[in-house]
């Protein structure tokens, strides 16, 4: 056994320089590296080094501080579930509380107030719907296959663009809602949906199904399960949700059942990251650092000083990275939902599995770029190019949310 | 000039101006002669040409004008072929389609319909950059430009939006719209439901019940203020959105004429008023109160008879003396269930008084944040094969 160190009596001999993180203004950003090097000791195995800088990060993380501190706060949770082979455990557990106590008060206060603070989810939003119009234009009956955990926020916005079209009366329109949320909160959403189409004057039905577990979300989307009808033009939607279909080729199984349903147009909303898998542990940190970053700095800047949203959502963050750097996966485990991909990957993946790019109508583009004017800077839109098709979402020049949509071969 | 004196003597006397009325829309005069002008020239801008020098003009009037620079001779000034007074003319669409197209049907105004036929058939090259609304007819543009994004819309709960986009949303699952299904089946049984705030709206619910209530400020649809409800959303613009929803959709005027003759009385729960963001944040927090907890339980304050120094020195100290090393691994490694010091195992709470103890032990004995009683680390840690020490 090695000779215990020389204690420690100041903080220049942990060679640390403390004086940029206690000066008061303007703090220099100092997460990423702290991070960075907390993660290389991970994968150095180097356990003095990873000690003393878990211990710094502990020191300066607050999830109530600003945002480097927040970030540095979710990071440590996931840094700290995986030093202690916890991260498993850790996952299911914080999913399974997140559930219970959901009600439909928070779950639209929270979506609600984030559509308000950010345009993250409403872009997906204006695109998936620009493109079902365009698809679905004429038609008299529709049948709108939503697999997404939106909490039908996505909706209201269609059903009134279909009311107000001025050539035509409004379809008949069946909306199916495969999501995880609780039965509860799904019954609420859909009567008051409902209700409002009754209000707008098209004529709504609606219907839930609790998404089969994981690698089963395929089955979902069998025509008997969906009950499918004569002359009603199918359209499927996914926010957020091709990247629960389990991990590689149940995501491809999820595809190939939803090409089979020939539906007019498939939308996709992904987050715009890569955590595959496979690869190198600094990799996948890097890119979650990235990604995560970027999320709470976009955070920090739209919402005001004190909000229980913006704790909220920050709070699902700790979730993901824990699965993400914590949890093993594979093998369709819960986890592999955090797993994203990136938009070049999933248009590879789509034209594998029977489906071509659905060209959305320049006014589809303008309906976004007026969208984006209506919050604050920083956001644009970013046209993919080369072998992906789609759009992007940009939070200061990075792309963040990836916006496409497909039909069938 | 002779001529000149035969036309003059051959008027006929004055008669006193009679203002033609205009007919009932959509009824052209039968006697009329219907045109059907082909499209391009519906759509042409500059159909008044000056014979002189060929320029064009959108209107007959400017191009009276601009002639008038031409220093033309009387006789000329005349437009040729226009002696005897024209028939009436109507127009028609051009448009198989159109309900214009039909002679019953024409218009009776020349500029009415061009704007009809740029309108209807013609291309929207007109765009609005806020909100992406699309024009055939410049001016129709230009109106709409003036009016569009300064339009707000209140929702019955209170809420004012600027954005029409997340007015909607919040409406469709706004509690006011909820409690319009609520407000019928409770209209029987309002009296004895000290819960409600009630809008007294001068039907049969007793005004006396609840005199400590006020009633709110916010106008209720129904048969009294069905105008006022009409004017609501209206800040400056010519048009209100439920304006827009009557006149373009006429199916959808029900929703209103559901809440006018419905209930008499509205309710206001609280939560319905509009409250600061920062309400219920209590409820808000409760998913997240075990990672809160765990945060406060995190950031303990130190004990005041420690140094920061003395602290740093005991952890480097403890950690590094323990025989058993590091406990934890550098990979992530399917679920193991970690023991604590007294032998639970965690409970189902993430970052729980357990885990939080683990961190302490884990960052070798009392840190800054971790004190309390010192727990023995030989029951916590794993010895591991490969132990790095």
């Amino acid at each position: 056994m090695q000779n215990p160190p020389p204690p420690i009596t100041s903080a220049r001999q942990l060679d640390l320089d403390l004086d940029p993180l206690l000066s008061v203004e303007p703090a220099k950003p100092w997460a990423a590296d702290l991070l960075r090097d907390c993660a290389r000791a991970f994968a150095d195995k180097d356990s003095a080094n990873l000690h003393r800088l878990l211990w710094m990060l502990n020191e300066l993380a607050s999830p109530y501080g600003d945002c480097e501190q927040r970030l540095a706060y979710a990071f440590l949770q996931a840094l700290f579930c995986r030093a202690t082979a916890s991260g498993d455990h850790c996952y299911s557990t914080s999913l399974a509380v997140a559930e219970r106590a959901v009600s439909f008060a928070s779950a639209r206060r929270l979506a609600l107030k984030f559509q308000e603070a950010a345009p993250w989810s409403t872009f997906g939003h204006v695109a998936a719907n620009g493109a079902l119009l365009q698809a679905l234009d004429g038609e008299p009956a529709l049948h709108i296959v939503d697999v997404s955990d939106t909490f039908c926020t996505q909706w209201p916005t269609l059903l009134e663009a279909l009311a107000s079209r001025a050539d035509a009366d409004a379809p008949r329109v069946r909306l199916t809602v495969v999501s995880s949320t609780a039965a509860g909160v799904v019954a609420e959403i859909g009567a008051r949906i409902e209700k409002f189409a009754r209000l707008m004057g098209v004529p709504l039905e609606f219907r839930a199904i609790a998404a089969p577990a994981l690698p089963r979300l395929a089955d979902a989307l069998r025509p008997e399960k969906l009950e499918l009808r004569e002359g009603e033009a199918v359209a499927v939607n996914c926010v957020g949700a091709l990247r629960r279909a389990g991990c590689g080729d149940s995501r491809d199984s999820f595809l190939r059942a939803a090409a089979a349903l020939r539906p007019r147009v498939l939308t996709v909303v992904e987050d715009e990251a890569d955590f595959g898998a496979a690869g190198e542990f600094m990799e996948s940190f890097e890119e979650c650092l990235r990604f995560y970053g970027s999320y709470f700095e976009m955070l920090e800047e739209s919402f005001p000083a004190t909000c229980n949203e913006r704790l909220a959502l920050e709070r699902e963050c700790f979730r993901s990275l824990v699965g993400l750097l914590a949890c093993e996966g594979g093998a369709d485990a819960v986890v592999d939902g955090e797993r994203r991909e990136r938009g070049r990957q999933w248009c590879r993946r789509l034209e594998r599995c029977g489906f071509e790019t659905f060209g959305i109508s320049d006014d589809v583009i303008d309906d976004l770029k007026a969208l984006l004017k209506r919050y604050r800077p920083g956001w644009s839109l970013l046209p993919a190019e080369g072998e992906t098709s789609g759009m992007y979402l940009t939070w200061k020049e990075n792309p963040v949310v990836w916006a496409c949509a497909w039909k069938p071969k | 000039m002779a001529g000149v004196a035969e036309a003059v003597s051959k008027m006929p006397p004055p008669v006193p101006a009679v203002k033609k009325k205009r007919s009932l829309p959509g009824t052209p005069d039968p006697e009329a002669e219907v045109i059907a002008l082909s499209p391009r020239t519906l759509l042409a801008t500059n159909r008044f040409l000056c014979e002189i020098c060929g320029k064009g003009f959108q209107r007959d009037q400017n191009l009276q004008l601009h002639r008038r620079g031409h220093n033309l001779p009387w006789r000329l000034k005349q437009r040729s072929g226009d002696r005897a007074a024209p028939r009436k003319r109507v127009y028609v669409c051009p448009e198989p389609s159109c309900v214009h197209h039909n002679p019953g049907r024409a218009l009776g105004d020349l500029t009415g319909i061009k704007k009809h036929y740029c309108r209807k058939h013609g291309e929207k090259k007109w765009k609005c950059e806020k909100c992406s609304k699309k024009y055939a007819v410049q001016s129709d543009w230009k109106a709409h430009a003036k009016t569009c994004g300064t339009r707000e819309y209140r929702c019955d709960c209170g809420v004012l939006f600027s954005r029409r986009d997340s007015f909607i949303t919040h409406r469709a699952f706004c509690d006011a719209l909820a409690e319009e299904t609520a407000r019928v089946t409770n209209a029987a049984s309002i009296a004895g439901s000290p819960d409600y705030l009630l809008l007294q709206q001068g039907l049969n619910a007793n005004p006396n019940a609840f005199p400590h209530l006020t009633p709110p400020t916010q106008f209720k649809p129904n048969a009294a203020n069905i105008n006022q409800f009409l004017d609501m959303g209206l800040v400056a613009g010519a048009s209100t959105l439920y304006g827009d929803l009557i006149g373009s959709n006429p199916r959808r005027f029900d929703w209103m004429q559901s809440n006018k003759f419905q209930l008499s009385t509205s309710e206001f729960t609280t939560s319905a008023l509009p409250t600061a963001s920062s309400s219920n944040s209590a409820v808000d927090l409760s998913a997240s109160a075990p990672a809160l907890f765990a945060a406060a339980s995190l950031h303990h304050p130190p004990a005041p008879d420690m140094s920061a120094t003395a602290l740093l020195q005991k952890a480097a100290q403890v950690g590094v003396t323990s025989s058993m090393g590091f406990a934890g691994s550098f990979e992530p490694s399917p679920y193991r269930c970690q023991s604590t010091a007294d032998g639970s195992k965690f409970d189902g709470v993430l970052f729980s008084q357990n885990h939080a103890s683990m961190l302490k032990d884990f960052l070798g004995g009392e840190t800054r944040d971790f004190l309390g009683v010192g727990v023995g680390l030989q029951s916590l840690c794993h010895s591991s094969v490969d132990g790095w020490i």
